[in-house]
């Protein structure tokens, strides 16, 4: 049972991935609203992190990082090294219970694009890239870090379809990432 | 006691906190990182990256496919807001006809754009492939755009590229099928310059808020509002005299050495699907040669305006010398000159 459910998650992951990167190379181009643009990389790193597997959060934002270095005119390792580290303190402040779109994933969502956003304006302006660091923040990077949060909406409902329909074959319940240690050692005290 | 409930067990069964890979990525991205800074234009991880672009450049044209229809449709709300006086008078006339000109607004504008690149071509002699432009970029700090020509059709990197009202941007990157062009609107761009009417040399800078800024002209130049700026083709990449844009502001800070010259692009901006021209070689006539940089170097300020006028057209039609007599050039001037030439050897 938990074979199927294990490949039916990772069917999942790897169709939402394909959306997201299909979405970050054909419409990300394309669409420019008030100097922002969606990042699909970061809705995908988020979304994952927000599922609360921290070693596949991890890989998946570098490979969403790493994607959008080399598909983007920009420096190829920064949004990787954001991306990585962000998806790692993410998957740390968020309990695996905040899958799935509501406010508090929501909360996350923003507070996840807003500080990456904001981190790659900086880091940009320090290397040379951009020369206002105002309008690099302010302008380009509040505004991509609005729409891309406001465009992981349908993301986030369909990692938690994903989350439901992962507990729904379950034998054990997946409720937080925390049950499985505590199971183990009360195995140890049998 | 069973392998199954020993410590190892209670190993297996604890989450994995994502440290030991949580490490190991970072340590590569910060590897990545710093190769790709410290590696040239034909680096590997600039390879890479070619190949990744080619291997997604159909996705691109898909992408570019979905959305050039709204594109259309944003060109058709504008027409209505923007010329609203004229389409009611066409409508009185004729609704049908207004109809009509919607629907084919967007063709008739492809078939504008290539006969003025064409004359474009021809007037200035360019040795020139056509391309299209098939998408912006995928961030938002940089202005560049992809076009749907690559190495496979002779493109290379620093290759100036121009649609009909002028020169766009240079060629930053390029992969098989696919280049990205920075447009001179970034701010790290910089093209070197001349005020047409008097040979004013300067650099034409991008701004962060997307504004253009003719820099290093003295103020002992005669710069004013509406002067075209053209390029100098003292850089050797761009040909000289081609349209960059207009004076749209002059303004002088008390003791200030250089002036503060707003100039607004000679294109409107650059849309999907739209077509340019990527100059793949300049002839010897359209770059400048070494008297005529030695001779900018010196009078950086040009001439005067009533003096030049003549020969600066005479200057723009056969291509020729790109300052004319010019007054003394001073030490401040001499300061420029190294500034304008060093400037102009990074374009």
């Amino acid at each position: 049972m938990e074979y199927r459910d294990t490949a039916h998650s990772q069917r999942a992951l790897a169709i939402l991935i394909a959306v997201a990167a299909v979405l970050q190379v054909a419409l990300a181009p394309q669409i420019s609203i008030l100097g922002g643009r969606i990042n699909f990389m970061i809705i995908l790193a988020g979304v994952v992190a927000l599922m609360g597997n921290a070693s596949q959060a991890v890989y998946v934002g570098f490979g969403a990082g790493l994607l959008y270095d080399l598909t983007s005119p920009v420096p190829v390792g920064l949004m990787t090294l954001i991306l990585t580290a962000g998806s790692f303190l993410l998957v740390q402040m968020a309990s695996a219970g905040t899958s799935g779109f509501s406010s508090t994933s929501l909360r996350f969502m923003g507070i996840f694009s807003v500080g990456v956003c904001m981190l790659n304006g900086i880091a940009l302006f320090f290397m040379g890239s951009e020369r206002d660091l105002l309008l690099s923040l302010g302008g380009h990077g509040l505004m991509s870090a609005v729409l891309t949060t406001v465009v992981s909406i349908p993301f986030l409902m369909l990692s938690g379809s994903m989350a439901s329909s992962r507990s729904g074959f379950s034998a054990h319940g997946y409720g937080t990432r925390f049950k499985s240690a505590s199971r183990g050692r009360g195995r140890r005290l049998r | 006691m069973p392998r199954s409930q020993g410590f190892s067990s209670l190993n297996n069964n604890r989450p994995s906190t994502g440290m030991r890979p949580f490490v190991v990525l970072m340590i590569i991205s910060v590897l990545l990182l710093t190769f790709y800074l410290r590696e040239g234009d034909t680096g590997i991880i600039h390879g890479v990256r070619g190949f990744v672009t080619t291997v997604t450049s159909p996705i691109r044209y898909a992408g570019s496919a979905v959305a050039s229809p709204f594109n259309a449709l944003g060109n058709i709300m504008g027409n209505l807001t923007a010329s609203q006086e004229t389409l009611e008078e066409l409508r009185a006339e004729n609704e049908q006809l207004t109809a009509q000109v919607a629907e084919l607004s967007e063709a008739q504008e492809t078939a504008t754009r290539l006969e003025q690149l064409l004359g474009l071509q021809s007037t200035y002699n360019l040795q020139s492939t056509a391309a299209r432009i098939i998408g912006d970029s995928g961030d938002a700090w940089s202005r560049t755009v992809q076009i749907n020509k690559g190495t496979a059709d002779g493109l290379s990197i620093n290759m100036p590229v121009c649609n009909a009202s002028g020169v766009i941007g240079q060629i930053i990157e390029v992969s098989t099928n696919t280049a990205t062009v920075r447009l001179i609107t970034d701010e790290n761009s910089g093209v070197s310059a001349m005020v047409q009417a008097t040979r004013a040399q300067g650099i034409l800078q991008g701004q962060p808020d997307g504004t253009l800024r003719l820099e290093y002209v003295t103020t002992d130049s005669d710069v004013q509002e509406g002067d075209i700026i053209v390029t100098s083709g003292i850089g050797g990449v761009y040909p000289k005299g081609i349209p960059l844009g207009t004076v749209s502001s002059v303004t002088r800070d008390d003791n200030a050495t250089y002036y503060t010259i707003v100039v607004t692009p000679a294109s409107s901006g650059t849309e999907n699907n739209e077509e340019v021209l990527v100059i793949t070689s300049l002839t010897a006539e359209q770059t400048a040669s070494d008297e005529e940089v030695a001779e900018a170097n010196a009078n950086p300020q040009g001439t005067a305006r009533d003096a030049s006028s003549d020969s600066g057209e005479a200057d723009q039609s056969d291509g020729d010398s790109a300052s004319g007599d010019g007054s003394d050039g001073g030490e401040e001037s001499d300061e420029n000159a190294g500034t304008i030439a060093e400037a102009g050897q990074g374009e």
